[in-house]
């Protein structure tokens, strides 16, 4: 979602938010007054929005009552955020230097490139059995790492193989050497397409997290968070966690870009 | 210093022939200017100089030294600016020394000399997109500078100019050539140009390239545009380029 930096588009933003939330609330209220229904859905036992506002500041921090520990979503947002961050961080390191292989070289393309091809179409999701059955330790930073790691790799190929001829002609004639030309003109060019890269693969680690927080069941983070409340029938705070989980994301989309803006000047 | 010989050359793309025997000199601190039909290898001529690509036959000397691969000794103007968009100005003057592995200290004296010669002084910091396309080409024909070459090859470094832009950039550009005299090798479709700019112009031919006929301007610097010998100047080598693009059309 871009959202419009003008001031009337501010308005109609906002307005589009508020009219969404408006709409959810006459939904359930007419549902609960029997006025109207929509088959199959049991919208009455979807939570207003006031219910969900009241159930995310109640469960916001992490309280005890007695000897049980009900743990806040501050806490399962600080552990998802993690395991995002980490596994982005390994698939940077990894995607980046192999997508720059793939995109300059033309044999290590052909050996790389049909092993990607087959590999980037298994869903993250089609890799949680192998995390839970077969990895020891870090399995849903695993999951985010295959999320991740292919928007980067293509991304980041993507930008390598449009570099301006013109450009690598003039830094051969300024004297570049091979490695010089990777680093100063490959790197420098292709590093908008890397940064949009690194955010459709955030974007995807995102979704894939919470997913593989439902499945490998670490009794931590928003996916285990939403789960466990459905099941207790705790829906106002499944759903507040689902909104939170929206939230961040686009928190974490804009924040990319606004690093972007701030660090590459030099595109119109 | 700056002396490139080009002998015999002949250059084919698969099947087509680009050039067929090419032979001319750039005198040590001449100013020539390679004149001819659209798709005669002007360009082609320009990069086998610079050896971004090699002759199928013949040889290129630069200074007797025969060129193999990127010849570094020589400056190379793009027709479309070629700036690294992501280097400021002054990032981009910095470039050929930076990757020779000079000091910060004398970059920034490089990049300094050649700012205040091309007049860039307070653009040091803007990006290419920032600029103008006349400020753009003064950051190409100063990089090129900045990397102390023997011969510059401009390949229509002014053809996306507007006119009176052209007109300043031209003298701008002998105003620099008369202080730093390197050899220049100046590719242009524009008969005016190449009569202000040039010692001599080469006239190519269509379809294979080869020299036609070369002519020497031995008219004083700063050239009025419109005197009477320029313009039979301008006149004779428009007759012998007229049959060329004729001819050119008809292939």
């Amino acid at each position: 979602m871009k959202v419009d930096s003008g001031k009337k588009g501010l308005v109609i933003n906002l307005l589009s938010l508020i009219g969404l939330v408006v709409l959810w609330h006459l939904l359930v209220i007419l549902a609960r007054e029997n006025i109207f229904n929509i088959p199959f859905i049991r919208l009455r036992d979807v939570p207003t929005p006031v219910e969900t506002w009241y159930a995310l500041i109640g469960s916001l921090f992490t309280k005890t009552y007695g000897p049980a520990l009900t743990v806040g979503i501050l806490e399962h947002t600080q552990a998802s955020l993690l395991r995002v961050i980490e596994g982005g961080i390994i698939a940077f390191i990894i995607g980046v230097p192999l997508g720059i292989g793939i995109g300059y070289s033309k044999p290590i393309g052909n050996v790389l490139n049909p092993i990607i091809e087959i590999v980037r179409n298994m869903p993250p999701m089609a890799w949680i059995p192998l995390a839970v059955f077969i990895l020891v330790a870090g399995g849903s930073i695993f999951i985010v790492f295959i999320g991740t790691v292919f928007p980067i790799i293509l991304n980041t190929i993507h930008g390598v193989k449009s570099t301006d001829l013109r450009l690598i002609d003039a830094a051969k004639t300024l004297g570049a050497s091979g490695s010089q030309m990777i680093t100063k003109v490959i790197i420098p060019s292709a590093f908008p397409s890397i940064i949009a890269g690194l955010r459709i693969g955030l974007g995807v680690g995102w979704m894939a997290i919470v997913a593989a927080e439902m499945v490998i069941r670490s009794p931590i983070g928003l996916g285990y968070f939403i789960w466990n409340m459905g099941e207790l029938g705790r829906y106002p705070e499944m759903v507040a966690g689902m909104i939170v989980i929206g939230v961040i994301g686009y928190i974490m989309n804009i924040s990319i870009l606004l690093l972007q803006k701030r660090f590459v000047k030099w595109v119109d | 210093m700056g002396r490139l010989i080009l002998k015999d050359i002949s250059k084919k793309f698969n099947d087509f022939l680009a050039l067929e025997n090419v032979n001319f000199e750039v005198e040590d601190g001449e100013f020539v200017c390679l004149l001819g039909p659209s798709g005669c290898g002007k360009t082609t001529i320009l990069r086998l100089a610079a050896g971004l690509d090699s002759p199928t036959d013949g040889e290129i000397f630069l200074d007797g030294k025969k060129i193999a691969g990127t010849n570094k000794e020589c400056g190379f103007v793009f027709q479309e600016y070629a700036l690294f968009p992501w280097r400021t100005a002054k990032g981009n003057i910095e470039f050929g020394p930076q990757v020779k592995g000079c000091s910060k200290e004398e970059c920034e004296r490089i990049s300094r000399h050649y700012i205040d010669l091309v007049g860039l002084r307070g653009f040091e910091d803007h990006f290419p997109h920032e600029l103008s396309g006349g400020m753009k080409q003064r950051v190409g024909i100063a990089r090129a500078y900045a990397n102390k070459p023997k011969l510059l090859l401009m390949d229509e470094p002014f053809g996306a100019l507007d006119a009176q832009t052209r007109n300043i950039m031209q003298a701008e550009l002998l105003r620099i050539w008369e202080k730093e005299h390197i050899s220049v090798l100046f590719v242009t479709h524009s008969v005016d140009e190449a009569v202000y700019l040039a010692d001599r112009v080469v006239v190519m031919s269509a379809r294979p390239g080869t020299v036609k006929e070369i002519f020497g301007i031995n008219l004083p610097r700063p050239r009025i545009r419109t005197s009477p010998e320029a313009n039979a100047l301008r006149d004779a080598i428009l007759r012998s380029l007229g049959s060329e693009i004729k001819r050119a059309a008809s292939i």
